[in-house]
């Protein structure tokens, strides 16, 4: 079947090759570098051209004037995404006052360079020469200065718009640890991760993508940790990409991934600063989208699903205990209706006789097979957590008072459900909530080991799992295995797996991503008693 | 022309080895009917035979670094006399992979789905071997870890609940049963899992380090050995004389298993771990079948090859009449068929290699 959908979209590919071939040929190719239309000599005629191109936006302004000796120009800018109170005091004011009062030096400033020197009290100013850049710099936020006589442009730093500010992340909170998260603004984002990392090895490097949105999108890696063929494959992919828009970093998850036809994902994506910034430092590249708070990291693999960034920050032992209750809740919210389901359909003989007897008194007077039961139930449950999700925060209430009612004690004293079967479906979804991050690959195992289950009970659960292990094995992230450290086993990367080594154990990056640069910190960290030797300096000190 | 691009590690190599022979462990009990409860003796008088053997196997195989059984036949035998060879050695290997599908369906059948068609069994079993094959010997082998440990676990944990059931006098008298009983029962033990491993010439080849090949399949060999010693053990100890007389003693001895009411009947246990451990069996006999064919039909590459063979290996599969003319033909001719291919054949080779001092 998938070899079917892969040759349609091959087809599809084809088409779309001939019809770009077909625009290239009529000259209007949205993909095709054009040789960019040089700015004239006479203001004029710049901004009629200008005009032309955005001057019938309502947010576009274009303020002309002159100073000193009559020299006339004209300040672009939108109005939305500057600062204002910024053009006004440090662009206009310098321009009009102080040019006046100073007659006799103005007179020789008609060179733009000039102006950029002397006059302009911004940081960032760029020269630019081309109509295509000036109006990307215009769109951008940067102010455009233009002036008579002279054919090129300063584009003057005064993006200001307004942001989120930096808030506790809605996905994964913690109890212990930093409650900031990342915001829709690129620069905010970079911001945060480089205030984690201070370090001039932390290279952020940018890149446009989309070419109508235009987004900006950031590759962030540690130079020296990360591996350069794998920064050389990133921004392969990303170069890769043609396409007309990028809103979202999950446009770029599904241009880049290495398996798209796969239930896992095989690129992580992470809400929060001190996590990516982990992940940096083991030697993974995150990529950052303007315009999301989700920022991706690759290579994945799915060990990672199952670590938070507070395992880190508590203590060893506790953090080792709630990984494996994670493991046992991921496999729970799996196999736990596929097996109800096995047992009460195929293998009564394995349940012990009295519950085997409790169960099938609960589950008399049930129209449905166990089957029907299990994905209607699955179905309703997905139904109400998506309701929960959408609606409107005042209709909550609604659903849960309706949602109790279907899944529970109504459902079953009507008749139309067993109760062994509630506490199942129950357990599922509080467990399919704890491992969020492979939360979507979990529903569609559960379903599918549902029907596997009820066509030939434990055998089916059991071919079907080995399938979802040769497809988990076969996977790779960027060129790493996607289940290491597990497969292949690599005993040294065991420690940041089912259990959490104490930090000062882990002295190795995981082999397969960070080899690089493997050593992490010195190998004798351990905390200890004070020896003798100190013990005595101290005596002396008292 | 390389048909296979993946690399394996020497301890995927090793725990390869070691759940091909945990694949055969419910087949062991084929030699029961002669060894009795000798069968233990047999067990580890086969798998010290089967050393040496493998260690022609090896030896074969690093001679001709990067080239696989079919490929030393050619350079061994001639390219036609080789390719004679090789054919039989490929319907040998497509023999044992519908044998080890017919026995997983009829297993399911007699213990599990008394009503569902044999034919559902082993296309579902079947399909998900073509998919690890398709997948590659390196996805295979990355695979074998777990399912080896998983295997593991579940022989130990049924062997420290059944601790109280066990008794050791169902061992005694050793040895008592005539010799050439021990010797049939010690050549099917070879046959079945131990000689096997001959088909690991097909994936030694694409081992990443060639110096330690000779340790990793040698270790594996224990693995599935000692794995298969704590399963033999614990059946004989547990039922006694009646291991001798049952299908499928794994299952009756697991069926004692009752811990206070509470953990009891965990047969589905062993059903799981057949059908995990099979697998990686299968898959590895399907996958030569498979290479050997693009070999010898000089594709380009074998996936092409993979469905149909396993039709063909499940229709074949179809033939077998019933488990007991199964057991039969397990028990009394195949091992002494397969003596040629996993005895004569290789030794044959290893001869010519050193008369003709081969490779030149």
């Amino acid at each position: 079947m998938i070899s079917y959908i892969l040759k349609k979209l091959r087809y599809l590919k084809l088409l779309n090759v001939n019809y770009a071939d077909d625009q290239k040929k009529q000259g209007t190719s949205e993909y095709g570098q054009s040789t960019p239309i040089k700015l004239s000599q006479s203001l004029e005629k710049n901004l009629i051209a200008i005009r032309n191109l955005i001057g019938n936006n309502f947010d576009v302004i274009i303020r002309e004037f002159s100073f000193g000796d009559h020299i006339n120009v004209a300040l672009i800018f939108l109005s939305g995404m500057t600062d204002q109170s910024m053009i006004n005091e440090n662009i206009m004011k310098p321009l009009m006052s102080e040019s006046h009062s100073s007659q006799n030096e103005t007179l020789k400033i008609k060179d733009i360079a000039q102006i950029k020197a002397r006059i302009l009290s911004v940081g960032g100013v760029n020269q630019y020469s081309s109509y295509d850049e000036i109006i990307d710099g215009c769109l951008s936020g940067q102010s455009i200065l233009l002036l008579d006589e002279c054919n090129e442009a300063l584009a003057i730093m005064t993006t200001n718009w307004k942001s989120r500010a930096v808030e506790e992340p809605k996905t994964e909170s913690v109890v212990r640890g930093p409650r900031e998260g990342f915001t829709e603004s690129l620069l905010t984002n970079t911001t945060l991760i480089r205030r984690k990392i201070m370090s001039p090895d932390l290279k952020i490097e940018s890149m446009k993508l989309g070419s109508r949105t235009k987004t900006n999108v950031c590759i962030a890696y540690i130079q020296g940790i990360a591996n350069p063929l794998l920064i050389e494959e990133i921004k392969r992919r990303l170069n890769r990409i043609k396409t007309d828009s990028i809103l979202e970093s999950g446009y770029v998850e599904q241009f880049i991934e290495d398996a798209p036809f796969s239930i896992f994902s095989t690129v992580a994506n992470s809400e929060k600063p001190d996590a990516v910034a982990a992940k940096i430092l083991e030697g993974r590249a995150a990529i950052l989208v303007d315009g999301t708070p989700f920022v991706l990291s690759v290579p994945m693999v799915l060990i990672e699903s199952f670590q938070s960034s507070e395992d880190y920050y508590s203590r060893p032992f506790f953090a080792s205990l709630i990984r494996s209750i994670r493991f046992l809740a991921y496999f729970i919210s799996i196999f736990a209706p596929s097996s109800y389901v096995a047992l009460t359909t195929f293998h009564q003989e394995l349940i012990p006789t009295p519950l085997l007897f409790s169960m099938a008194g609960a589950q008399e007077g049930v129209p449905f097979p166990a089957v029907m039961e299990a994905i209607m139930m699955g179905i309703i449950f997905e139904i109400l957590r998506e309701a929960g999700v959408r609606l409107p925060r005042p209709v909550g209430q609604a659903v849960s008072i309706v949602g109790a009612l279907v899944i529970g004690e109504s459902a079953v004293t009507a008749g139309l459900i067993g109760a062994p079967m509630v506490i199942v479906v129950a357990l599922t979804a509080v467990s399919s909530f704890v491992v969020s991050a492979q939360s979507d690959s979990g529903g569609v195992l559960r379903i599918t080991f549902v029907i596997l289950a009820g066509f030939i009970g434990i055998y089916g659960i059991v071919i079907g799992q080995l399938g979802v292990f040769i497809h988990l094995a076969s996977l790779r992230s960027f060129g790493t295995p996607y289940l290491s450290p597990l497969a292949p086993l690599s005993i040294r990367d065991l420690k940041d797996t089912i259990i959490r080594a104490p930090i000062w154990a882990m002295f190795t990056r995981p082999r397969t991503i960070g080899w690089h640069d493997p050593e992490r910190q010195e190998f004798r960290l351990k905390p200890s008693s004070p020896s003798e030797e100190t013990k005595e300096q101290n005596k002396a000190v008292r | 022309m390389k048909l296979e691009k993946g690399e394996i590690s020497s301890s995927q190599l090793m725990f390869l080895v070691g759940g091909f022979i945990q694949g055969s462990l419910l087949t062991l009990a084929f030699a029961k009917d002669a060894t009795k409860h000798d069968l233990w003796l047999a067990l580890i008088a086969a798998l010290m035979m089967s050393l040496p053997l493998a260690l022609v196997y090896i030896t074969l195989a690093l001679k001709f670094p990067g080239q696989n059984l079919f490929q030393i036949n050619d350079a061994v035998f001639g390219p036609y006399l080789g390719k004679l060879v090789s054919f039989q050695y490929i319907m040998l290997f497509l023999m044992i992979v519908s044998s080890n599908l017919w026995f997983a369906g009829d297993f399911f059948l007699t213990f599990f789905f008394p009503e569902t068609p044999i034919i559902v069994i082993m296309i579902m079993f079947a399909f998900i071997c073509a998919w690890g094959v398709r997948a590659g010997i390196e996805v295979i082998a990355r695979m074998s870890i777990i399912l080896v440990l998983f295997t593991i676990l579940i022989a130990l944990t049924t062997f420290i609940l059944l601790l109280n059931e066990m008794k050791f006098s169902n061992f005694l008298p050793i040895f008592d049963i005539p010799i050439h009983d021990f010797i049939q029962g010690t050549n099917i033990m070879m046959a079945i899992p131990f000689n096997e491993v001959i088909i690991f010439m097909m994936v030694i080849p694409y081992a990443n380090k060639m110096k330690q090949v000779k340790t990793s399949v040698l270790y594996g060999l224990m693995i599935g050995g000692i794995t298969s010693l704590i399963v033999v053990i614990r059946n004989t100890a547990v039922l006694g004389p009646l291991a001798d007389i049952v299908v499928s003693p794994s299952m009756e001895a697991v069926r004692l298993i009752d811990l206070g009411e509470i953990i009891e009947r965990l047969e589905a246990l062993v059903g799981i771990g057949l059908i995990l451990s099979m697998f990686l069996k299968v898959s590895v006999f399907y996958y030569a079948t498979v290479l050997g064919m693009a070999q010898l039909l000089k594709l380009r590459s074998y996936v092409p090859l993979v469905i149909p063979v396993g039709i063909i290996g499940i229709t074949l599969a179809l033939t077998n009449e019933s488990s007991i003319q199964f057991t039969y033909t397990a028990m009394n001719t195949y091992p002494i068929f397969s003596l040629s291919f996993y005895i004569v054949l290789p030794l044959i080779s290893l001869l010519i290699v050193k008369i003709r001092k081969l490779p030149k």
